[in-house]
């Protein structure tokens, strides 16, 4: 059974004779225990589609089914067990974390309310900020207060708008392993925004591109970094720079040096005949490695190509 | 309705109330402020014309009566106006809860603010000037539920208005209830009126309590169809205040929640 299932759904903005189409008949399923990056530029629609998703914007048109359950006509039953999570909403700022936790609990049908406040602040690591209120807290403990909030009603289906952002690399390593964790202990189905490409590489089983309101891709991170087929190869030049740099610029490719740093873009096939060819040319380095491409190189190459623009 | 998620959200607002201290403030300081200046007011009068004792009456009757329409009204809109100023409506509305038991747990905070408010000004009024409240007997239930219905319609309308416009609008929230209050007839004879406001005041409810209420102080009697017609406006208002609450609600969603902010 899908978690979730997105039909045909739209969203249009402004006059009927001329409406921005901010989401345009998109259509994807969540399955139960996937987790699912929603990636795109700022003001590709994911947003305004993660609020149609959670009832609090209206799609002019499509459906959305939570457990084959149609949103429209079981929100409650079906809220009960979702929530969300985003850094840029606040829980209200004059309140402690214990007691933002405690009416929140309250909004959901939970049993052993205080036992399911003290796990949860435990597993957030926020035990020490319970009394405190909001207003007192950093930008990276309020993330972590809105992450326990979206795990209070035990949800099977999470949403998550850049959960890790503002959060230092040892606690946001801590809540992906986290939800790495819940998902294959709970099921939990979790749909994910993120600018961090690593962390949707780390997480996602799979990804959805969207541009301009429209899917554009929608496969695993890895199979979307090998349909690139760029690599990068890194060198420490000790000598041959400059023959190097003349050799890159007339074969029209992609470089970037800093000091003695040199990284050159090219197809995974031709790597071998590019490093002979700068060995003939006299090109001595120190070090070398070669990145395979990644989402991130995936998400750049749609950028230049006009897939996103 | 789920009485748990009503709860949730009145202790979402009691626990603000604990923390807030202009929030006691307004529950206590302002009822304070008027009771003293307008109960020191018809003391003066009093001096000049010995036989107007009905003065401090009127006066104390029309401010603590007055106090339960201004908290039934302004528990709507303020705490409506807390939601987006802490931009907390997402994560009330990505829950189960439902607008009905949102608006409901309004109502409720209303009630026990007022209630509140209410005792704390008829026992200063009592403890100055001797004047008091529960002399209406039970007659005051009646009121107390008029007028806190009357402070629930103008709240729905400010707070849909609000929704619609913004905060940029939201000095409404203190003020709406004033426009209704010279109409009201709170402190004075709805005959004092000119004849232009007195049809305005005839589709007022609060005109008929604060009239009706003033004939009991005066002569003992309590009249029925006066009740009977601020019930009827009340209801009509409601209605008509919670739908069009309801429709600006539709409205920001067809916008999205996230653009309140």
């Amino acid at each position: 059974m899908d978690a979730l299932k997105v039909l045909d759904l739209t969203k249009k903005f402004g006059p009927k004779h001329n409406p921005f189409v901010a989401v345009n008949r998109i259509s994807f399923s969540l399955k139960e225990g996937e987790i699912l990056g929603f990636l795109g530029r700022n003001g590709a629609g994911k947003t305004t589609t993660i609020q149609m998703l959670l009832g609090i914007m209206t799609p002019t048109s499509g459906e959305i089914y939570y457990f084959d359950q149609d949103f429209k006509t079981n929100r409650e039953q079906i809220m009960e067990h979702v929530n969300f999570s985003s850094t840029y909403t606040n829980l209200p700022w004059d309140l402690t974390v214990h007691e933002n936790l405690t009416f929140i609990s309250y909004l959901y049908q939970i049993k052993d309310r205080k036992n399911r406040i003290r796990k949860i602040v435990e597993n957030f690591k926020i035990e020490k900020l319970v009394n405190q209120k909001l207003s007192e807290l950093s930008t990276g403990q309020l993330t972590r207060v809105n992450l326990a909030k979206a795990f209070i009603n035990y949800p099977k289906v999470l949403l998550l708008d850049e959960p890790t952002a503002s959060l230092d690399p040892e606690v946001a390593t801590y809540i992906r392993n986290f939800l790495l964790e819940e998902r294959k202990k709970f099921h939990v189905s979790i749909l994910l925004t993120s600018h961090n490409m690593r962390e949707v590489e780390e997480v996602c089983d799979r990804v959805i591109f969207i541009d301009q309101g429209k899917i554009i891709a929608d496969n695993s991170p890895l199979v979307l970094a090998k349909s690139i087929e760029i690599s990068h190869i890194n060198f420490l030049i000790r000598d041959g720079l400059k023959r190097l740099k003349k050799y890159v610029n007339t074969h029209h490719l992609a470089s970037e040096t800093e000091g003695r740093y040199f990284t050159v873009n090219i197809k995974e096939k031709e790597i071998a005949s590019f490093l002979k060819e700068i060995a003939s040319l006299g090109v001595v380095y120190d070090e070398v490695s070669i990145d395979k491409p990644d989402l991130e190189d995936y998400f750049l190459q749609k950028i230049k190509t006009g897939g996103i623009r | 309705m789920k009485l748990h998620r009503i709860f949730a959200v009145v202790l979402r607002y009691l626990y603000l109330f604990k923390h807030s201290l202009d929030r006691l403030s307004d529950a206590f300081y302002w009822p304070t402020i008027d009771i003293l200046l307008w109960g020191l007011t018809s003391l003066y009068f009093q001096k000049f014309t010995p036989d107007a004792s009905i003065v401090v009456l009127v006066l104390m009757s029309g401010i603590l009566l007055w106090l339960i329409v201004w908290r039934g009204q302004y528990e709507i809109t303020v705490n409506i106006l807390e939601d987006l100023w802490n931009k907390n409506l997402i994560n009330i509305f990505v829950s189960p809860l439902k607008f009905s038991e949102w608006v409901l747990s309004f109502f409720i905070i209303g009630i026990v603010k007022a209630i509140v408010s209410l005792i704390f000004a008829s026992l200063l009024a009592f403890f100055l000037y001797k004047f008091n409240l529960y002399l209406y007997g039970f007659y005051l239930i009646p009121y107390f539920i008029l007028l806190i219905t009357t402070g629930w319609w103008v709240g729905c309308l400010v707070a849909g208005t609000i929704l619609r416009f913004g905060t940029r609008i939201q000095t409404l929230a203190w003020t709406a209830v004033a426009l209704l209050s010279p109409f009201s007839a709170v402190y004075y004879p709805l005959s004092i009126l000119p004849p232009w406001a007195q049809k305005v005041a005839a589709f007022i409810p609060t005109s008929y309590i604060f009239e009706g209420s003033r004939e009991v102080l005066e002569k003992g009697y309590f009249d029925v169809n006066k009740v009977i017609v601020s019930l009827i406006l009340n209801i009509v208002y409601l209605v008509i205040a919670i739908y069009y609450l309801r429709k600006s609600f539709n409205k920001i969603l067809e916008k999205g929640l996230v653009k309140l902010y």
